[in-house]
């Protein structure tokens, strides 16, 4: 008996004890975890995996961090998962950046909430950062209310770029101001089994293939939602006539006369092409011609440039830009504009033209109108530099289309926060539709039912 | 030899040579199919970038992909951080998963709880229970306690995920201990703990390794959570590989380089305790 | 055997005796609670917060031009998952996802566990190589699929078409559930054959050469002999296959990012809320959707559970 009583008392207290153990390995094994912090001052940098964004991430310790002393950390993402991840950072007062990379498609909107630092104040009180050297389109865009939200780092319109010798070989001129049909027909005459006519994206996504698509929808006079007097969405606009035109337009072309796998091309894959001979025109972002002409390109000097076509409006190319933010949440603001106005100052354009792997030819375009009186960047981008600055001045920023539109300006998005969703789930149907899956009807049906319900 | 690994040695009645053969080389040709993929991804590794985009072989083959990416500028997500983040979060749940679920499955094998079926049903319940239904309030709370861009948090939720496929396996290996040992050992007095140390674990062990090897497999290639907790800080290596991943411009033979770098890790501790991974399944998972 | 005899343990000693150092029900369960407690605070108060949230219109702040205040709408978030066709889509293809793909990894996981069940020149290299795929990331096996193998421009599978003089396919616009489930099975198949293997090595192989000698086919025996006892191994393949399967993210986000016929339950809700809807209320009342449909499909999948669970009584 007084055997057992001991034992049952030795095991209770063994039970006991290794719980307690186990506790305590547990606190202190996350504990333990903890990452340490890096000495001196250290802001945290939001970006996009674009190639100008990888260059001043490998600039940036020898041309900002020598001379400030402020570490930069940055954390470089795709498009979409920044895009998730700083909207909802940003949007729940989140601590995690300092400075994140946002796009004017979100810039005015998080403007006008209240959730970004105004940087009008400190921008036009930097003599160095001159901001009225910003090219007035792009400053626009990136504000609410007059102010300035958002500073660009890199920015872009759309226009058509075509391979001189095939248009040469068929006989064919394309205008310096083309219209659809004409680009269409142009297309069509040029396609052959080995290279197509055009690329166009064809990839679900607001920013895939819902701007591409919506420059044309703009053009062909339709529209995604109609506006109420006071800019507030009023009814969705997909089963307008002129929607399926455009719609039926847009993958008819791509169809007839496309790229191979259109549903998965992005500007990646028609880059892709384009370079490998496989197609002969393409309509995307103006940045592309930085990189057609670009020393190792193999079609480097065979290209020509011609605006984005039109229909019933003058001007169609979209207007975008990745512009640098400081959240209101920010932790260090102070730091975090010293950096901005580095990275978006004239003289980091002049720094990335010596300094980095592509040359002139791949520094940041399109935010400044000082870039384009370089002359080593004249020399380089002859091409497509005045081109590039004719499509941006043009850009349809503030009428897009033949109806007003809801929300803050936009071309080939629609200013409210609904579009992203819907953008997304919309062109995953109209991929579809390309891709020769579903029918435009059916397409056009469901889209017009998820427009409507997210406006509700 | 055992009578385990005498299977398939001899020919048995009715099998002819040919047959066996026969059945070797359609193994071989199977394998050779199901690893075409890795194989593939391996070669595109020591391409260029343009070799690798139009499938050719122009340029030659070489390391330069594996140095470009473990070479990232400062300032960005390194191989080195990420890898470290990686290695102490996996270590750190999987012993902590271990401690947990070793005493669970002593309480549900050896020495049962009288509910030891629901108990059971409860922690196999946890797994049907989508992940992505609970991130939200997981991120509002993680947010507010500050544990964003943490190890922590990765360290907390991963022994979450994999706590209840340890317990299910270890109960399985704790059945297979014999009673008349347990036994034994409590009529000699030993204590709870030394019951565990000389008799339970000993007979376990191959079961112990291959529930520790699963816990290390799901919680270095965990994506989920990771993305969306820690997109600023303590990122891990799942992460870092889809940071080599560019809209813009070819970056396929990198990607390969940093897929292979980000998954050799746990590819070579599968092939060294693959035996142990079937001894163990084959022991006790199963009755 | 006495009546006496049955109330004794299996151990020797009389339940709830002193003798029983174990007698105290607490002490049986003190072990277990440490790892319940964990459990509980970190998988389940998440959703009793989400059952909090799906009674309100919460979203992100960004998500409305003029602030909103967060309010209760009651029932609304339910009631328009009711009307929702496009949850009902992800639900129908979370169970083709789920079914074909633990289904054929099953069916491929047992056949290559037949042929490594006998020894052969490099049988052990075999093994090896055929696990590897179950060992990648799930991002890296959707990546490799995606670019390597599926994809029009950088892909060998088209490149092995066009030598043959076919059309290229489009696999991942064409095809996005059957490339997903693809991507599925081949990482699966491995995990299924390691289990099938165990169950074909625990077979007491007297018994079949008994059988072989009695004069039955390999396939004979095979059906009516093998089957039957690996029948429990399929049982658990397809319990935890399924269990993970049907969490399927990391290639639905990596091939297609959704679209219509390869999102499912988990990337749907995931698009709702973190995901680029920010409807983190509506969200909330989806989880919690999805939450009573997995505790039934759990309920269902534990009966297999228990038959495997059935002589196993210990006390």
């Amino acid at each position: 008996m007084h055997k057992a009583r001991t034992r049952s008392v030795r095991n209770r207290a063994t039970l006991v004890g290794s719980s307690f153990a186990a506790l305590i390995v547990i606190a202190a094994a996350l504990a333990a975890t903890a990452s340490g912090h890096a000495a001196g001052k250290t802001i945290s940098v939001a970006i996009v995996a674009n190639p100008q964004m990888q260059d001043i991430a490998s600039l940036t310790p020898s041309l900002f961090t020598k001379q400030t002393g402020i570490n930069v950390k940055y954390t470089i993402l795709d498009e979409g998962k920044l895009r998730a991840i700083t909207t909802r950072d940003v949007g729940s007062g989140g601590k995690a950046f300092d400075v994140v990379m946002i796009g004017m498609y979100e810039t005015p909107q998080f403007g006008a909430a209240g959730l970004l630092q105004d940087l009008t104040p400190q921008a036009k009180a930097d003599k160095s950062y001159n901001y009225n050297d910003l090219i007035p389109a792009v400053r626009g865009g990136l504000s609410a209310n007059g102010k300035l939200y958002a500073s660009p780092f890199y920015a872009e319109s759309s226009f058509l770029m075509y391979r001189k010798d095939v248009m040469a070989k068929n006989h064919v001129t394309v205008p310096a101001r083309p219209t659809w049909a004409q680009v269409a027909a142009i297309a069509r005459k040029v396609n052959t089994p080995s290279m197509a006519g055009i690329c166009l994206r064809g990839k679900p996504g607001w920013g895939d293939l819902g701007a591409s698509f919506t420059t044309v929808l703009n053009t062909f006079g339709g529209t995604w939602w109609s506006s109420t007097p006071d800019g507030k969405p009023a009814q969705a606009q997909i089963d307008q006539p002129q929607f399926k035109t455009a719609l039926d337009f847009y993958s008819n072309l791509v169809q007839g006369a496309g790229e191979k796998d259109a549903a998965n091309s992005s500007f990646n894959e028609c880059l892709a092409q384009y370079q490998a001979g496989k197609v002969a025109m393409w309509y995307d972002a103006t940045v592309a011609a930085g990189l057609l002409e670009a020393k190792d390109s193999p079609v480097k000097g065979k290209n020509g440039y011609a605006l984005a076509p039109v229909v019933k409006t003058k001007a169609s190319g979209w207007l975008w830009s990745w512009a640098l933010a400081i959240p209101k949440s920010s932790p260090d603001p102070t730091d975090a504009w010293k950096y901005i106005a580095w990275a978006t100052g004239p003289g980091y354009i002049k720094e990335a033209g010596t300094k980095t792997k592509g040359g002139w030819a791949a520094i940041p375009p399109g935010t400044r109108l000082s870039t384009y009186r370089i002359p080593q960047y004249k020399q380089a981008a002859a091409a497509f530099a005045p081109k590039t600055l004719a499509a941006m001045e043009a850009a349809p920023i503030d009428n897009p289309g033949t109806t007003k539109r809801p929300g803050l300006p936009g071309v080939q998005y629609v200013g409210i926060p609904q579009f992203q969703d819907v953008g997304n789930r919309c062109t995953q149907l109209f991929s579809s539709v390309i891709a020769g899956s579903m029918k435009d009807t059916d397409a056009i049906g469901q889209c017009q039912r998820i427009a409507s319900d997210a406006i509700k | 030899m055992t009578d385990h690994e005498r299977r398939g040695t001899k020919l048995g009645v009715g099998e002819s040579r040919a047959g066996a053969i026969g059945l070797g080389v359609a193994a071989w040709a199977v394998a050779m199919l199901w690893i075409f993929p890795i194989a593939w991804t391996v070669f595109t590794s020591f391409k260029t970038e343009q070799d690798a985009s139009s499938q050719t072989l122009h340029h030659g083959l070489s390391f330069h992909r594996y140095s470009d990416v473990s070479h990232s500028t400062v300032g960005t997500l390194a191989l080195r951080t990420a890898f470290t983040n990686s290695l102490v979060v996996v270590l750190v749940s999987t012993v902590v998963v271990m401690l947990l679920a070793l005493p669970a499955a002593y309480a549900l094998a050896i020495r049962p709880v009288a509910k030891w079926r629901d108990v059971l049903f409860f922690f196999i319940s946890v797994k049907f229970l989508p992940v992505v239904a609970s991130i939200f309030p997981i991120y509002v709370y993680a947010e507010k306690w500050n544990l964003i861009g943490t190890r922590q948090i990765l360290v907390i939720l991963y022994i979450a995920i994999n706590l209840p496929l340890a317990i299910w396996m270890m109960r399985s290996f704790f059945m297979e201990v014999p009673r008349e040992l347990i036994e034994a050992s409590e009529i000699d007095g030993t204590s709870l703990f030394n019951q565990l140390r000389s008799v339970i674990i000993p007979i376990a062990a191959p079961g112990i390794a291959a529930t520790a090897l699963l816990c290390v497999i799901f919680a270095w290639n965990e994506y989920f959570y990771a993305i969306q907790l820690n997109f600023a800080g303590a990122s891990t290596m799942p992460q870092w590989v889809i940071g080599n991943v560019s809209t813009r411009g070819n970056f396929l033979a990198k990607l390969s380089a940093a897929s292979i770098i980000a998954c050799l890790p746990v590819v070579l501790a599968g092939w060294a305790a693959q035996k142990r991974m079937i001894r163990g399944l084959s022991m006790g998972a199963i009755k | 055997m006495t009546a006496a005899d049955a109330t004794l343990t299996r151990s020797g000693t009389r339940k709830g005796s002193v003798r029983d150092p174990f007698s105290s029900p607490w002490r049986r369960r003190l072990p277990l609670l440490p790892a319940l407690l964990f459990t509980i605070v970190v998988t389940q108060l998440p959703f009793l917060v989400s059952i909090y949230y799906s009674f309100t219109n919460l979203k992100d702040r960004t998500q409305s031009l003029i602030p909103e205040p967060t309010k209760f709408v009651g029932f609304d978030n339910y009631r328009a998952i009711f009307n929702d066709p496009f949850f009902r889509q992800a639900m129908w293809t979370s169970v083709k996802m789920t079914v074909f793909a633990v289904g054929l990894s099953l069916f491929f996981g047992t056949l290559f566990a037949v042929l490594l069940d006998r020894r052969f020149h490099g049988q052990g290299l075999v093994r090896t190589l055929l696990i590897t795929p179950f060992l990648l990331m799930p991002v890296v096996a959707a990546l490799i699929w995606k670019q390597q193998m599926f994809s029009s421009l950088f892909g060998i599978l088209n490149r092995v078409l066009q030598f043959l003089g076919l059309n290229s396919v489009a696999f991942i616009s064409d095809h996005p559930l059957a490339s997903i489930v693809t991507v599925l099975v081949w990482q699966w198949t491995p995990f299924m054959m390691l289990i099938m293997l165990a169950g074909l090595q625990s077979q007491p192989s007297d018994i079949l050469e008994a059988a072989a000698v009695d004069g039955a086919t390999p396939f004979g025996i095979f059906r009516q002999l093998t089957l039957p006892h690996l029948r429990r191994y399929l049982e658990l393949g397809a319990l935890l296959g399924s269990i993970y399967i049907v969490q399927a993210f990391d290639a639905i986000d990596v091939m297609t990012g959704g679209g219509p016929g390869s999102t499912n339950v988990p990337y749907f809700v995931y698009q709702e809320s973190l995901g680029g809807g920010f409807r983190y209320g509506s969200a909330s009342a989806y989880a919690i959707v999805v939450v009573i449909f997995a505790i039934i499909i759990a309920t269902f999948a534990l009966r297999v559970l228990s038959g495997l669970l059935k002589d196993e009584d210990r006390v």
